[in-house]
């Protein structure tokens, strides 16, 4: 009977066709408006955090930001990001301290305020409050291609900054191997209060001189590109490996800060020594940075998981055509306690050259030839270190919560000193404590 | 009951009970939304699918019909294109697929037992079976007293394809719908990549055809029949759970599976059953269909 | 000096990228690479506060990414 029903099937033609043909009668003509079909909408993803950073004795900032991502559709995604940055406190205004007191003119001409003997100059008119939006827009264009564009405004009082980018991301054999080019504009306006001083005009004396301007306002354009390539290591591992170039032109100059002229022989500043007698010389200028620079990065970076602990470790070198160059490395371990609570240690070190035009002050002999110059600590041969700790937990599926505290450390050598200057720090240490709430949740 | 789509790579997969047996539905997003919407989909078909056509309830078209004492009964659309196939696969396979075919179970208990039944009690069971004393006059089924429709065969690959065909009508995202082992997908994964199925091989000596770690699927379905845990053990004879509704015997002989790769999990379905019934010439059968398929013998 | 500095660097950073053995990972092998800690950037709003800090109090910036916005912090 086997054998029988064995040769039927044999000698008749395949059945396949037959039977696909019945099968689609079934499947086609059938029941199919069964489902539910509400659409039900992808929930927006918020993530928040209220950073807050004090320097001891300068800077405060409070600085909550909140990002919303939303999908549209498969794997295109919008997001918006707002942060609200509001400063308080005082900043270095480039000016080296003396034995003896100075009074400053503020950037706005009306208002003067002193420095202690023995004491950095600081100028305490410092308060700001930014509102900076970010919106950016993820799309597929292919399977394997990814497109991301990006908007931003940013706006202080004496600043503006719009901002526009995009990028795209290839991915190639197999999805092991992403290559990205990006590119980001940005059109930044100055309105410095009191206006935009001219580079290494004199710094005017409250009762009388007028500070001379360059203009009311300035502005500068910046461009940066990238090119990157991601690699799928293995099944833990992943790195990043980014080359970027960025050029910016205009006034890079910070229109408030100034320079100490320092007499040759003395060591000290003109304020009290010169201009109690007839020479009513110059005590301080404005700085002046060149109106232009150039800077590229290569920048790497590795995340690997071991057991249940994730390292996420960078090194970036960047050099540029100020003379500066750099190196950061930057390293997370996340270690995982149990039950979606995690550790994360955080440890970042990063040193730099000077710029080609730092100079801590102005020498008398030579203040009036000098084309460029700033003593901004942040241009100047320098390290900063963070340690911190960062706390996490995930909440639900969907939600986490984490806290870090970080002690971060800036410090430079002292640079040559004589005379009044000898017995004075011209790089005290910066030292900020940062902390940080974070909590992400769906909606 | 618990239906949560949990991340499994880069996809999500949600799990459920349905059909007896493990549904699992795998979601090309990471997307907790649009999977929770999913799996809801395939969920609420499997189970009315479950429910309109298990044999085990007493409030279903089966339950009418299989007691009905000889008298017709109309049935609705989608039972009628149920029974029609069934009536064209009994056609196709000279008998073998045979929906009627339940009633054997009143001796057979596959149980891994030696509980064979006597040859006296299989011969009897044998006057209530057979499509071909069934009268199928679309709408209307006449039983004869005594014998029984089961759909067991078919309405679980049948909901597979049914699920495909719903997610692909009510939302854009890839899926693989797998119902205790009988699978279909919506299409290949967004990156273009195929799906790829671990075939569960108790018998490891045998390795699959295809190469490893499983078997890949772009489009389609793949279904699988037989069962290695589902036999009787009797002086040495391992009587499989397949039985030829013509003799009334388990096949012999025979793979203990057969995995068919179709463009729709019914069809895949159908003819792994079949090419099972074919006992000892089971490859031979799908030779002849020009498929991809599986034996494990 | 620094053209010596940038092409060592250069060098030792091409030989960390491609001098270990890259394995072909296959999307069913994609558990561990998917989760959010595995990503590059897997906490954004903190990589962002973290790269504004240093902006405004160093002289580099840059190599993550492009785009985000100036400030007239630096």
């Amino acid at each position: 009977m086997q054998l029988k029903r064995r040769h039927s099937l044999k000698k008749g033609v395949s059945i396949r066709n037959a039977l696909t043909t019945a099968t689609c009668t079934l499947l086609g003509g059938g029941a199919s408006a069964q489902a539910s079909a509400t659409e039900v909408a992808t929930p927006w993803e918020f993530d928040s955090a209220l950073l807050y950073y004090s320097e001891t004795d300068r800077v405060t900032a409070i600085e909550p930001v909140i990002k919303m991502r939303k999908e549209l559709n498969d794997n295109e995604f919008i997001n918006f990001r707002i942060v609200v940055d509001s400063l308080t406190g005082s900043s270095a205004s480039g000016a080296v301290p003396m034995p003896f007191a100075q009074t400053f003119t503020q950037p706005s001409g009306n208002k003067t305020y002193t420095t202690n003997a023995n004491e950095t100059p600081l100028d305490p008119s410092f308060k700001d409050t930014r509102v900076a939006l970010n919106a950016e827009w993820e799309k597929p264009l292919s399977r394997t291609l990814k497109s991301n564009l990006g908007a931003n405004i940013s706006k202080e009082y004496d600043y503006t900054s719009l901002g526009a980018s995009a990028s795209f991301s290839q991915d190639v054999n197999a999805r092991n191997t992403t290559l990205t080019g990006g590119i980001s504009l940005s059109y930044d306006i100055i309105e410095p209060v009191g206006g935009v001083p001219l580079g290494l005009t004199e710094m005017p004396d409250f009762a009388d001189g007028e500070k001379i301007l360059e203009d009311s306002d300035d502005t500068k354009t910046v461009v940066d590109l990238l090119f990157g390539v991601t690699q799928v290591i293995n099944r833990k591992t992943l790195m990043q490996l980014n080359y970027t170039y960025g050029s910016s032109r205009g006034y890079l100059t910070d229109p408030y800060k100034i320079l100490s002229i320092i007499d040759d022989t003395v060591g000290a500043n003109f304020g009290e020594i010169i201009n109690q007698g007839a020479n009513d010389g110059a005590s301080y200028r404005y700085e002046a940075r060149p109106d232009s620079r150039a800077g590229q990065s290569l920048y790497w970076k590795v995340v690997h998981q071991f057991e249940e602990d994730v390292i996420n470790a960078s090194y970036r070198y960047y050099w540029d055509d100020w003379g500066i160059s750099s190196h950061t490395i930057d390293m997370r371990y996340r270690y995982q306690i149990g039950g979606g609570h995690y550790l994360q240690p955080h440890l970042r070190y990063y040193v730099q050259s000077e710029a080609d035009f730092y100079t801590p002050y102005l020498l008398d002999s030579n203040n009036t030839t000098v084309k460029e110059a700033s003593s901004d600590y942040r241009l100047g041969d320098m390290t900063t270190t963070t340690i911190g700790l960062l706390y996490g937990v995930a909440l639900t599926a969907s939600s986490e919560f984490t806290f870090r505290g970080e002690l971060m450390t800036q410090s430079g050598d002292e640079p040559s000193k004589f005379g009044a200057l000898s017995n004075q720090t011209l790089f005290p240490d910066v030292d900020a404590i940062i902390v940080q709430i974070g909590y992400s949740f769906q909606f | 009951m618990a239906i949560s789509p949990h991340p499994i790579n880069d996809y999500l997969m949600g799990t459920f009970q349905a059909m007896a047996g493990p549904c699992e539905v795998l979601m090309d997003t990471l997307d907790q939304q649009l999977a929770k919407q999913v799996l809801r989909i395939a969920q609420q078909e499997a189970l009315r699918i479950e429910r309109k056509f298990s044999r085990y309830r007493m409030d279903n078209i089966i339950h009418t019909i299989n007691h009905s004492a000889g008298k017709p009964v109309a049935v609705d659309t989608e039972t009628a294109d149920l029974l029609d196939y069934a009536d064209c696969c009994f056609q196709l396979s000279n008998g073998l697929f045979d929906i009627t075919s339940g009633v054997l179970r009143q001796v057979w208990h596959f149980d891994g037992s030696n509980n064979v039944p006597d040859t006296r009690q299989v011969n009897a069971l044998r006057q209530k079976l057979g499509w071909q004393k069934v009268r199928w006059q679309r709408p209307w089924l006449s039983l004869r007293p005594g014998m029984e429709v089961d759909f067991g065969g078919i309405a679980k690959e049948y909901a597979v394809d049914k699920t495909v065909q719903l997610i692909n009508d009510n939302v854009n995202v890839n899926c693989l719908v797998n119902f205790g082992g009988d699978i279909a997908v919506t299409g290949s994964r967004s990156h273009g990549l195929p799906w790829v199925i671990g075939v569960e091989n108790p018998n490891q000596q045998t390795p699959l055809s295809l190469q490893a770690p499983g078997i890949k699927l772009q489009s389609g379905a793949i279904a699988t029949s037989g069962d290695s845990r589902r036999y009787l053990l009797k002086d040495g004879i391992r009587y499989s759970h397949v039985l030829n509704p013509k003799t009334g015997w388990p096949v012999s002989n025979g793979p203990r599976s057969i995995t068919v790769a179709a463009n729709s999990c019914t069809e895949a379905g159908m003819l792994s059953t079949m090419a099972l019934l074919q006992g000892k010439d089971a490859e031979k059968f799908l030779n002849d269909q020009t498929l991809n398929y599986w034996c494990e013998w | 000096m620094t053209t010596m500095i940038t092409t060592l660097c250069f060098s030792a950073i091409i030989t960390l990228a491609t001098g270990c053995s890259v394995q072909t990972v296959q999307p069913w092998e994609r558990d561990i690479l998917a989760q959010k800690k595995m990503q590059l950037n897997p906490a954004p709003l903190e990589t962002y506060l973290d790269e504004h800090i240093y902006y405004s109090k160093e002289a580099s910036s840059g190599g993550s990414g492009v785009g985000g916005g100036g400030c007239g912090c630096n």
